[in-house]
């Protein structure tokens, strides 16, 4: 091992790695169906439905599902989460039944819409909803408790001058994170994963990586498909991968 | 709230005059109570549920005959869309689903509303789309975990898994199980089925049931997909397959949604301990297909070249079998320790082979070349399938293993118990108590300790869990119960766990089940109307909630305390170290709480000592104890740790009797529960012993009234017991208790005992009482004439039967054992003879008494009458037929009954006893010209210790001590000689197998010959 170490730093110019790499063939319908696999789970009927007709592949999933999914991202990212919750209920009852802290997620999302609702206006709307549908839960687990008495915190401050733990809040980002979280519960109950392939494949990359690196393996300084912040001109490294 | 609570929707779903009205009714009030457990409440006290399970019944009525709703022309259960009406259905097995979510406070009125009858006509998948039976099943699964937690007296699964498991139901499981679709929606449904099997199936009945109904060979086969996906089907299948009709079985790969883990629970809950239904999986057509048994040489030569050297130094041992392919994917385990070998290798020749005449020709083949590549060929050696004789082991055994060591979690747990079937029920080879100790054990033990963490905080105050703590729980209360039964009489395994470090483990796991837990409910969630109360008592029952049931942590101790006690009784069946191990871990007072329904903290001798001084029942049950309250698993687990530990002396004398074991046991004697004085009574045998300290203060207690009324108990487990107790008791006694022993049973009781075949009178009276109506048949082949989907998957394997040499040796191979398990006649015998042994027994010990010789014997003579005795004593020696009149045909085996070996013997040692008392009554025995004829024609019984026992009594006759017994001593010996058993015991001396037999039977020779002289 540690010849093999000494004799890539006298050869810096082609590693036998990026040899190895280049040697692997990967077959054109696996790269297929990594695409309409994400395609489906991430929530793209139309691009799913011509992808798989275009590559002449069975699609994962028909096609309503994965448009009744994607309505509930849109309903989420668009701040109707009361909408959210019925689709979800009509696509599978059991799913909030059985999940309640993404129950508690949600309502507690409706609540910050509620909050953002009546800025600065009656606060009644808001004070009723978190009585009836949240405190309840609150009172059992202390994890509720916190993030509903944050939440609550929002109505004394004024949005555009809040702390910053408060500010996420009310940051898009909390849709998005509730979004990804409700697609990834659906996903689990419909396919028994939470994400797509490729999101898998990529993660496995970077612990093989972060492994061999451990273990002194002889790997090149840096590898393509950029992991780390400094490398992110390699960021998009891996479409050429999918293109091909 | 109540403004949200707006009575239309109850009345749009109530008086609705169209189904459509009703669905939106029915969703709107979905998307009010889903997740809402305060809001479900309301809608109860509202009498919403009675409403909706009317729903199901008035739409079953008015719904069109049925059309096929799983077959693989409507995959994923979705294409087609429902009618307005089966969304009524579906829509209102979701709520009800819903709240039977909420937990067990809701279980209560469900019952009441008659929610399961409702659900139950709603998983035939025959007659209902895959959306509503997968509804069904949910809401069966969520109703019987919430059971679970319900609070103590309402926590028992029995009623709901009666509704479940009758035949009309069962078959509609079948179909879920056998479906060939590939839809997500229909593999959920085969997971709840399995899930269902493994939470409800309790019971022998129900086991069989469900293997004789096709569930077992329909899990078989599932499995048997997961073999196909893994590909790790037995190379040679499809040829074998070819030939015989087999291929068409092997089962395509398990598809997405399938669940390896489950469907191994399910099986492992069916085939529990039985022979017969370990062999019904073994045999099942389509394990049968992908396993089958072939001879294999491994394509690397290096392989080949280790098995050899291993094998020609002597280290591991492959005897008369070729190693199949499936062997090669299992490390080598050697076999070093001898030694250390249980008892049934014995029978084994000790290293080195021999060979069946089958196989000689390969071995010949193999020696003469001197290589081991005799059959390179062809890699897989088809002629050795016809040596495959019943003997052999399915490779589904060394699958099992290789899963075991290659998965993780669950899975690897339910693998292990259903190996553990088959290893207790001897379908493994021989040499796979090895393999399991150094593959398979460790690897249990290992999971204890890794699974077994801090309970998070979380946890010790609510309903909610997270994804790895139920997985850890999960894992820690199975797995004890698996590495118990695979330990349980095994010197090996035992030892393996015990070196594994299992005993400390027992003692954690044992220890942390009763860390006290200051709250076992579940919390109530906060209410902004402080008013409410929960559970008023006024209202219909449809319409009131239940009380709160416990947190889950609550069920995992009570759990965790049955099977770590199971895993402790298992580790120290056999070895006396580890009983006495196990004493000085300090796990007796935890033992000892478990002996109780209220248990308290437990305490270590000292302790106990000093507060029995200050108070004994200072505190009452207490439904809210710190400690729980034991359901009777737990009892029953510990008065078997306790009988188990009885087995030791020095545990009598010391640990048990410093912990005060007597008491409890005493209670539990007249426990409520029959299965538990049964279990009582065997604690109670070898506390009674003279050996043990507990014996004054049990019958200071009153154990003799107690013990003599359980053996005039209709059950016979319970009859055998306290037999078996009462001769324990009477043992080495002094005069006066064996009186009274004797007369508190009444002799005429004890003649009834040991002369009538009770069980067997009982089964032939209700035989024959039904034997009139055709219906008596057997229960489990009329029940399924309604059911098409059975009969033809049966009528389809008859016809691959035919010409499967393989089935059909299978088939016979599982009636031979369906006969000697399931007979009623052979299991009521047995327990006749059972229980007429432990009569003689008593008897025998009764007269036995070296320091007033003779005492006894007479009072015995007196209470039962001399000539009586003799002749009960005679009359259990010879073969009677049974009932020669109006015998039916189906029992004909019943009609001549050859006594059994231990109830001679046991016949034999009465005498024995006799015969070593006064001369007169050594006189009296060999007088017994008609008893001696008859027991010399057991001279030559096949069983060893008969004919020790005989040369014993015949020594006994030829003592020669006591007053003119010198005289009479001759003339017994000129008896003996006349009756030609003296020329027998000569044969004897020379020619027996066992020297004790041969040295006995010399002695008594000797005697005889010099009292002649």
């Amino acid at each position: 091992m540690r010849q093999a170490s000494s004799s890539s730093t006298a050869t810096p110019a082609k590693h036998g790695f990026e040899k190895r790499v280049a040697d692997v063939q990967s077959p054109k319908s696996d790269i297929n169906a990594l695409i309409l696999d994400y395609l489906t789970m991430e929530g793209y009927p139309n691009a799913a439905a011509k992808f798989s007709k275009e590559a002449n592949l069975q699609p994962q999933q028909c096609e309503s599902t994965i448009v009744a999914r994607k309505r509930i991202k849109t309903s989420i990212l668009t701040g109707d989460i009361e909408s959210a919750i019925r689709a979800l209920n009509e696509i599978d009852p059991e799913i909030l039944e059985k999940d309640p802290p993404l129950h508690f997620e949600l309502l507690r999302l409706q609540l910050v819409e509620l909050i953002r609702k009546c800025n600065g206006g009656d606060i009644n709307p808001a004070l009723e909803f978190a009585t009836n549908k949240l405190a309840p839960r609150a009172a059992t687990n202390s994890e509720f408790l916190k993030a509903l008495e944050k939440t609550m915190a929002l109505l004394f401050f004024p949005h555009d001058a809040l702390a910053p733990e408060l500010k996420e809040l009310i940051h898009p980002d909390l849709r998005q994170d509730t979004a990804t979280k409700v697609n990834e519960a659906i996903l689990l109950r419909q396919a028994s994963r939470r994400e797509a392939a490729i999101r898998e494949l990529v993660k496995m990359r970077a612990w093989a990586e972060a492994s061999a690196r451990a273990k002194k393996k002889d790997l090149p300084d840096k590898l393509e498909l950029g992991l780390y912040a400094e490398d992110s001109e390699y960021t998009d490294g891996h479409e050429p991968m999918i293109t091909t | 709230m109540a403004r949200i609570q707006s009575p239309p929707i109850l009345s749009q779903i109530r008086v609705a005059r169209s189904y459509t009205e009703q669905n939106a009714g029915l969703l709107a009030l979905k998307d009010e109570i889903i997740g809402h457990v305060q809001r479900k409440e309301c809608w109860v006290e509202k009498g919403i549920l009675e409403t909706l399970v009317a729903n199901l019944h008035a739409v079953r009525s008015r719904s069109p005959p049925s059309f096929d709703g799983d077959g693989p022309a409507s995959p994923a259960g979705s294409t087609r869309p429902l009618s307005d009406h089966e969304l009524v259905e579906l829509q209102s097995l979701q709520l009800i689903n819903s709240f039977a979510c909420g937990g067990p406070s809701f279980l209560p009125p469900l019952h009441a509303a008659g929610a399961v009858k409702a659900i139950l006509s709603h998983i035939s998948p025959a007659e209902n789309p895959s959306q509503v039976v997968l509804t069904a099943l949910r809401a069966l699964a969520n109703i019987a975990d919430a059971t679970r937690l319900a609070p103590p007296g309402s926590d028992d699964t029995t009623a709901l898994s009666e509704a479940l498991f009758k035949p009309h139901h069962v078959s509609s499981l079948y179909r879920i199980l056998a479906s060939g679709s590939t839809a997500l929606v229909v593999q959920e449904q085969k997971c709840l089925v399995s899930r269902l099997i493994s939470l409800l199936c309790r019971g022998v009945q129900q086991q069989n049931m469900l293997a004789s109904h096709g569930i077992l060979d329909a899990l078989a086969t599932i499995l048997a997909s997961f073999v196909v996906q893994r590909g790790e089907v037995v190379p040679g299948a499809e040829i074998m397959g070819e030939a015989d009709g087999l291929i068409n079985l092997i089962p395509e790969p398990a598809p997405l949604g399938a669940d390896l883990s489950l469907t191994l629970e399910a099986i492992s809950t069916i085939i529990a301990d039985s022979p017969y239904r370990s062999c019904m999986l073994i045999c099942s057509p389509a394990v049968v297909a992908v396993f089958p048994k072939l001879g294999f040489t491994p394509p690397a030569k290096e392989t080949r070249v280790v098995w050899h050297a291993l094998e020609t130094s002597g280290l591991c041992n492959f005897r008369a079998r070729t190693p199949g392919a499936m062997d090669y994917r299992l490390p080598l385990v050697p076999i070093n320790q001898p030694r250390s070998i249980s008892a049934h290798y014995t029978q084994f020749p000790p290293l080195g082979f021999s060979l069946s005449n089958d196989n000689l020709a390969s071995l010949s083949v193999r020696s003469s070349s001197g290589k081991f590549m005799g059959w390179d060929t062809s890699r897989f050696d088809t002629t050795s399938v016809d040596a495959a004789d019943e003997e052999s082991e399915s490779p589904l055994v060394p699958w099992l293993i290789h899963l075991i060591r290659s998965t993780d979690g669950l899975t690897r747990v339910n693998a292990a118990s259903v190996l553990a079937s088959l290893f207790k029920a001897g379908f493994t080879f021989p040499e796979r108590e090895v393999a399991i100790s150094h593959l398979v054990v460790p690897l249990l033990c290992q999971m204890l300790k890794d699974h077994d963490k801090e309970i998070p905080p979380s946890a010790r105050n609510s309903v909610l869990l997270d994804h790895d703590t139920v997985l850890d729980w999960a894992i820690l209360e199975r797995t004890p119960t698996v590495l118990a039964r695979l330990v349980a009489d095994s010197d090996l395994l035992s030892q393996a766990a015990y070196e594994c470090g299992a005993m400390k483990t027992v003692h954690k796991l044992l220890k942390d089940s009763y860390e006290p837990m200051p709250n076992h409910l579940e919390p109530r969630q906060w209410s902004p109307s402080p008013e409410r109360t929960r559970g008023g008592e006024e209202g219909l029952p449809t319409c009131r909630m239940g009380p709160p049931g416990r947190i889950p942590l609550y069920a995992h101790r009570i759990k965790m305390r049955e099977s770590s006690l199971k895993l402790a009784a298992g580790l120290i069946s056999l070895k006396e170290e580890y009983r006495k191990n196990i004493a000085e871990q300090e796990t007796v007072p935890y033992i000892m709480e478990s002996l109780s329904a209220h248990p308290r903290k437990p305490r270590s001798a000292k302790e106990k000592a000093r507060a029995d001084k200050s108070a004994e029942d200072a505190d009452g049950p207490n439904e809210n104890s710190p400690y729980g309250v034991n359901p009777s698993s737990v009892i029953l687990a510990a008065c078997h740790v306790v009988r188990v530990l009885g087995r030791s002396v020095s545990n009598l004398r010391t640990t048990l009797e410093d912990h005060g074991v007597a008491t409890p046991i005493f209670h539990l004697l007249r426990h409520p529960e029959a299965e538990i004085q049964v279990a009582a009574c065997a604690a109670a045998c070898n506390l009674v012993l003279t050996c043990s300290p507990m014996r004054e203060r049990l019958l200071e207690l009153g154990i003799l009234c107690v013990l003599c009324e359980h053996a005039r108990s209709q059950n016979p487990g319970m009859r055998l017991n306290a037999m078996w107790a009462l001769k324990a008791l009477v043992e080495g006694a002094d005069h006066d208790l064996k009186k009274q022993a004797l007369e508190e049973l009444s002799p005429g009781w004890l003649i009834q005992l040991i002369i009538t075949d009770t069980e067997d009178d009982a089964l032939h009276s209700r035989m024959s009482l039904g034997a009139d109506d055709e219906t008596d048949q057997d229960m489990d082949t009329d029940a399924l004439d309604d059911d098409d989907s059975y009969e033809s998957h049966l009528a389809n394997l008859d016809h691959i039967r035919a010409k499967s040499v393989r089935l059909q040796r299978a088939e016979v191979q599982i009636t031979k054992l369906r006969e000697t398990e399931l007979n009623p006649v052979r299991k009521a015998r047995n327990d006749d003879m059972a229980i007429q042994e432990q009569g003689l027994n008593f008897i025998r010990n009764l007269i036995s008494s070296p320091s007033v010789p003779g005492e006894m014997v007479d009072y015995v003579f007196g209470a039962l009458g001399q000539d009586r005795l003799f002749e009960i004593l005679a009359s259990k020696l010879h073969s009677k037929a049974t009932r020669p009149y109006g015998r039916r045909n189906n029992l004909s085996d019943s009609r001549i009954v050859f006594p059994h070996a231990q109830v001679i013997e046991a016949v034999i040692y009465v005498l024995v006893n006799m015969a070593a008392s006064i001369p007169k009554h050594r006189q009296l025995v060999i007088a017994q010209t008609k008893l001696l004829k008859l027991l010399s024609s057991h001279i030559d019984s096949n069983t060893t210790t008969v004919r020790l026992a005989l040369c014993h009594l015949i020594n006994n006759l030829g003592e020669s001590e006591g007053d003119n017994d010198g005289v009479m001593s001759g003339q017994r010996a000129m008896e003996l000689r006349k009756l030609g058993i003296l020329a027998q015991l000569e044969e004897l001396e020379r020619r027996d197998a066992s020297i004790d037999v041969r040295e006995r039977a010399k002695s008594a020779v000797w005697k005889l010959k010099a009292s002649a002289s």
